[in-house]
């Protein structure tokens, strides 16, 4: 039951998660945490797209030949 | 003066009553600092708005000092040894070893504090945060820093100590828990910062009273590993509140206990040389070190970084998906608990950390990209996305935390505690990208007049400048709204809050 200005975690405290997890389960290709491997993708392609972005950003100022 | 114990009945933890002074204390003083810090800030940013231009120059850059050891010292560090105290003595049932010491330490941290806000506030140390020999502030500056650091490095001993009285009083069974693992690596971190802070604090005190000379390239050499050093204090110590925020507030599994740990020692072996990157365009500085440093060092701490990065959100979405969460690829980050401001700020402190801090911060320390993003806006815009969204907002999320647990008390105007989170990470997100894209036209940091008036020759920036400043305060107006709304929140809870209701009291 909520109660006023205490947050949840400490109202209802996240039941113990179940003894035999699913590691051994069969999982796709994100595996067990799909979800978050998306998310390492999305900032693989924002990281190399920053660090392209600030070579072509040098190589106005630097130009070579 | 050991005190007693109290059981806490939403962890079971024994909590030693001076463990609950010390973090209180603590946690009180760095929020005042905060409070001191971010009227500083607010100040800086409306007169970097050029439309506004708020403070003369002497008071900007006296602004900018106060500021910056506000922030990035006093408030960090004194809510980083409530983390030390809660991680060691109520993470492991442990009284606190020392406690007369203890108390000692705090108030050599909160003399020094005087002293410098003093000499700051007096016009007597307008040197900002880094105070570049030979730009000279009073003896008394140089001394606060050091009391304050001596205090500090008492604190990180008491910490070692109190995991040593824990072991040997079998307080706890099996390996330390994983946050404590990642606070004593924030600990370690803090005795290499602490021994550069005193290699070259004292010399420069003896320097300021005329007794000897310090050259101005090994001043720079030796206190980026104090000053770059303390913010990875932050980095192992935010990760720590990571991983304690994720297990209170869903019940976040940790995937690999191992590789998190093992992350943990790469900081420890590594991330000091991340020091170096601030040096990338002196010339006393050979090729080799800055790119050995930099290139190859460094990116060992950056896959430390990559690591926790990616344990933390797996461990909430493992946590979610093993209580039934399991539909889709994000049913478990829908039907997260997005109304508790320990779950949002964990949230948003990981994404900006990572998204927007780690990846500028890693292109800035690229030698060559370096030269491009020196001294420009784009500096202070990758480290507010690092220090303030990333370490702050975790601090500010898990103090959500701490004030039922340790304070005893329930969170004053709820409603505000639970936007606040949203307004901090919203407001700063805005303001560090603004920040980036201004110093990405050339603009300046730590500049008073951007536009050279009176200057005898004439700089140029692209219009689009002004509209990117304007947008850069606009973000930090919203920021501050936040910051603002914290420390209301936090202050009222604590000192006029109602207390927890009887039986439910941790």
């Amino acid at each position: 039951m909520p109660l006023y200005g205490v947050p949840q975690g400490i109202v209802t405290p996240p039941r113990p998660a179940p003894a035999g997890d699913d590691a051994d389960a069969e999982h796709g290709i994100g595996g067990r945490t799909p979800g978050t491997v998306i998310l390492v993708f999305v900032f693989l392609l924002a990281f190399v797209l920053y660090y392209f972005v600030n070579w072509k950003l040098l190589s106005f100022v630097w130009r070579i030949g | 003066m050991n005190g007693s114990f109290r059981t806490c009945p939403t962890t079971g933890l024994k909590v030693h009553a001076q463990a609950d002074g010390l973090i209180k204390a603590n946690a009180v003083v760095a929020t005042v600092t905060l409070l001191i810090g971010g009227i500083a800030a607010v100040l800086v940013m409306l007169t970097r708005w050029q439309a506004v231009h708020l403070l003369s120059a002497e008071w900007f850059y006296r602004m900018l000092t106060i500021h910056g050891m506000n922030m990035l010292i006093f408030f960090i560090l004194f809510f980083e040894m409530a983390v030390l105290y809660f991680a060691s003595a109520v993470l492991l049932n442990s009284r606190v070893a020392a406690p007369r010491l203890a108390w000692g330490s705090f108030g050599l941290m909160v003399l020094g504090t005087l002293i410098v806000e003093w000499t700051m506030f007096a016009g007597k140390a307008d040197v900002l945060f880094t105070s570049y020999v030979p730009l000279k502030a009073t003896p008394w500056y140089y001394l606060g820093v050091i009391l304050f650091a001596v205090g500090a490095l008492l604190v990180v001993c008491i910490f070692f100590a109190t995991l040593v009285v824990a072991r040997r009083e079998k307080t706890y069974t099996g390996s330390v828990p994983l946050v404590t693992f990642g606070a004593a690596t924030a600990a370690i971190i803090a005795v290499i910062t602490l021994g550069h802070g005193a290699a070259i604090y004292i010399p420069t005190f003896l320097w300021s009273l005329g007794l000897m000379n310090v050259d101005a390239q090994v001043y720079r050499l030796v206190w980026w590993g104090l000053g770059h050093s303390s913010q990875q204090i932050n980095v192992a110590a935010m990760v720590s509140v990571w991983y304690l925020l994720g297990a209170f507030t869903v019940g976040a599994v940790v995937l690999n206990e191992k590789i998190s740990r093992a992350a943990f020692v790469l900081y420890v072996l590594f991330i000091s040389m991340a020091s170096a990157h601030h040096l990338l365009v002196d010339p006393g500085m050979g090729p080799t070190w800055k790119v050995w440093n930099t290139s190859y060092a460094m990116y060992l701490a950056v896959l430390a970084s990559m690591i926790h990065g990616f344990t933390v959100p797996a461990g909430v979405e493992l946590g979610q998906r093993v209580r039934g969460l399991t539909k889709g690829l994000f049913e478990w980050l829908r039907k997260a608990p997005w109304g508790d401001p320990g779950f949002s700020s964990l949230i948003f402190s990981v994404i900006i950390f990572g998204f927007v801090g780690g990846i500028t911060g890693v292109t800035f320390g690229t030698e060559q990209i370096n030269i491009i993003a020196h001294n420009t806006l784009r500096i202070p815009g990758h480290f507010h996305a690092t220090v303030v969204a990333g370490t702050a907002l975790a601090f500010m999320g898990v103090t959500y935390y701490v004030i039922p647990l340790i304070f005893r008390k329930q969170i004053a105007f709820w409603p505000l505690a639970k936007i606040q989170p949203y307004l901090f990470a919203v407001g700063m997100l805005i303001f560090s990208v603004a920040m980036t894209f201004a110093g990405t036209f050339g603009a300046p940091r730590r500049h008073w007049d951007m536009t050279f008036s009176q200057a005898p020759f004439d700089v140029q920036f692209s219009p689009a400048v002004d509209l990117v400043i304007g947008v850069m305060a606009v973000g930090g107006l919203i920021a501050a709204v936040g910051g603002a709304i914290y420390i209301v929140v936090t202050v009222w809870s604590v000192f006029l809050g109602r207390p927890m209701p009887a039986g439910s009291e941790a």
